[in-house]
């Protein structure tokens, strides 16, 4: 079970390829509503794809409808967000419920969680496994999501790099992941959604720039990478045509033009790999929020740490021999290194491992292998269903190295 | 033109001839050899065994050995029988020749497909041995880097639980097959081996 910031995927081997999925939200439905009652529903949180069924006016959502891995963390007190997670972990082992009397014994389930999770994430969730299971868990197990995506890669030596919404982790792995060494970047795709927004300001596009779920289609539309930010920014501002910025919001009239300010689609890519160009300090200057470092739990999440940056000092954490191995391999994951790169710019804009490349290259590391994980949706259940299926039953979970079965009595 | 005389390598009372591809033998008895008890039987015999190295083979005796030669014990054999005198030589009985003149051919032929296939085997034979000698050394190699356990009465749990759910999973998965992101996926095998003793690091 890939408990992602966005996600829920879940499933067993026998899906193959590909696992079920569902938004990681759960909505606490007002029991006097016309709706609920109609249903006759009689879960005091709905999960999965009946949500639509239930929401009422926008107002409703912002208390209603909880997304409880927003950040990839979840506050130890937030009562809702962990009663989510349990409905969702009941959710996903409901829909494979074996045929009585086949002989099942319970599921081997294994949930990733992210890497800078603290040790009551935990706690927690091997505690909603093992709560009313009524026989689905033999045993359940949590690994953190860069070792997962290792795993589904086929990888045993690397440094994931995982980039979700909120944060950024760089993660070491040898055969182990080596939690010494990981970086956290407090920088994100949100941080992408914000420079949008000021973009849209700047562009005319006020009304629009409030819009969040807007404001991303914008970003994943237009946004792009520079291979250097200076030398495309005068080739843009050069020639405007060439790089021109045009998104047509479907099923209605609004269009959205950057016109002679379409150089300004390059700062949203570069923002999200290296926001230390001072080109970026006039939108700090007006109130857009600057990445800055934060401690949460045991992790300190670095803000304007450039990738290239974050890679190295995790690297050079990690025992000498091993740090060659280790560049050699460089994993990138998450939707926030999904970045296109269109025919017509390819000698402006470059894709994620090109760009993470040159930052390392800026640094004197020359030998140096970057890339895509092979199935960046789904890499991190990839790695859970084969950790459950070779790990032995007889390793036995333990709180020292985080690692292991914990048996759940039936 | 003729028949040309070698040289007799049988070292008897006789002289060889070769004619092409066929080689005759004329054993000559003189007078004195008429006194020899046996000697008919004898030079029969002689001339028996060298009908297998000669095409034709002669009995050339004096004429006044006429009356006592039964000239038919020479035919049966295919031994041919000559009479001489002063004057003239005489064919009493004509030589038959074996039928040894397909022979040598035929071997020939055979040796050549025999010789072919011995040489085949033998290829085949140092391959087999290279493929051993590779094999036994990877199985040394193999046995050196991973010495077993030394609790042998609890079974290692990686290929019995690798193979027992991956027949389980086989059967139950659609078409029978792994995901594809299972093939040569080497975290397999370091999965499989979690707490077999192997140094564990501290999550920290």
């Amino acid at each position: 079970m890939d408990f992602g910031t966005s996600d829920f995927k879940f499933g067993p081997i026998t899906l193959g390829e590909q696992p079920r999925i569902v938004n990681n939200r759960g909505y606490f439905p007002d029991k006097n509503s016309v709706m609920y009652r109609a249903f006759q529903a009689t879960s005091e949180i709905i999960v999965g794809d009946e949500i639509p069924l239930y929401l009422q006016s926008a107002e409703d959502l912002s208390s209603r409808l909880i997304y409880p891995m927003r950040n990839g963390m979840i506050d130890r007190n937030d009562v809702q967000a962990w009663r989510v997670v349990q409905s969702l972990a009941a959710y996903g082992l409901d829909a494979f419920k074996p045929q009585p009397n086949n002989g099942f014994h319970g599921y081997y389930v294994v949930a990733s969680l992210s890497s800078i999770s603290p040790r009551y994430m935990y706690e927690r969730l091997m505690s909603a496994f093992q709560q009313n299971n009524h026989g689905m868990v033999r045993a359940v197990t949590v690994i953190p999501q860069p070792f997962a995506v290792a795993i589904g890669h086929g990888v045993t030596t690397c440094v994931v790099i995982e980039s979700g919404h909120g944060n950024s982790q760089v993660c070491p792995i040898s055969k182990y992941p080596i939690r010494t060494a990981q970086v956290a970047l407090n920088r994100g795709g949100g941080d992408a959604n914000a420079i949008t927004s000021e973009i849209l300001k700047d562009a005319g596009y006020g009304d629009l720039a409030n819009e969040e779920a807007l404001v991303r289609r914008v970003k994943e539309s237009i946004g792009l990478v520079p291979q250097d930010l200076d030398r495309t920014l005068e080739e843009a501002k050069r020639s405007p045509r060439k790089v021109r910025a045009v998104y047509k919001v479907p099923g209605t009239r609004i269009e959205i033009d950057l016109e002679n300010d379409s150089w300004s689609r390059f700062l949203i890519g570069e923002y999200v790999f290296n926001p230390n160009h001072e080109i970026f300090e006039s939108y700090f200057s007006r109130g857009m929020p600057k990445p800055r470092d934060v401690k949460m739990g045991e992790t300190v999440f670095r803000g304007m740490l450039d990738f290239g940056e974050a890679i190295a000092a995790s690297v050079e954490r990690c025992p000498v021999e091993l740090q060659p191995l280790l560049y050699r391999e460089v994993l990138l994951s998450g939707g926030n290194f999904s970045w296109t790169v269109p025919t017509k710019l390819q000698d402006l804009a470059v894709d994620a491992p090109t760009k993470v490349k040159s930052l390392l290259r800026n640094r004197g590391i020359k030998n140096v292998s970057v890339k895509m994980t092979s199935s960046p949706q789904f890499s991190v259940w990839h790695g859970c269903i084969i950790y459950g299926f070779a790990v032995p039953e007889n390793y036995e979970w333990d709180w020292q190295r985080l690692e292991g079965w914990m048996k759940v009595p039936n | 033109m003729g028949a040309k005389q070698t040289a007799n390598l049988e070292q008897d009372q006789g002289v060889s001839f070769q004619l092409g591809l066929e080689k005759a033998h004329v054993l000559i008895l003189k007078q004195e050899d008429l006194a020899r008890r046996n000697m008919i039987l004898d030079v029969i015999l002689t001339l028996s065994t060298l009908r297998y190295t000669y095409q034709l083979v002669y009995l050339a005796a004096p004429r006044l050995f006429g009356a006592s030669i039964d000239a038919m014990m020479f035919k049966s054999r295919g031994i041919g029988l000559l009479f001489y005198d002063e004057r003239r030589i005489d064919e009493a009985v004509p030589a038959q020749p074996l039928q040894v003149e397909q022979t040598p051919q035929t071997s020939q032929q055979d040796d050549k497909v025999v010789f072919t296939e011995l040489a085949t085997l033998r290829t085949m034979y140092l391959e087999m041995e290279r493929s051993i000698n590779q094999l036994r050394d990877d199985l040394m190699t193999l046995h050196n880097s991973r010495p077993l356990p030394d609790k042998v009465s609890s079974p290692t749990p990686s290929i019995h639980s690798i193979a027992s759910p991956l027949r389980f999973h086989q059967d139950s998965m659609q078409g029978g097959e792994l995901p594809s992101y299972f093939m040569n996926n080497p975290w397999l095998d370091v999965l499989s081996k979690r707490g077999s003793g192997e140094r564990e690091p501290i999550a920290g």
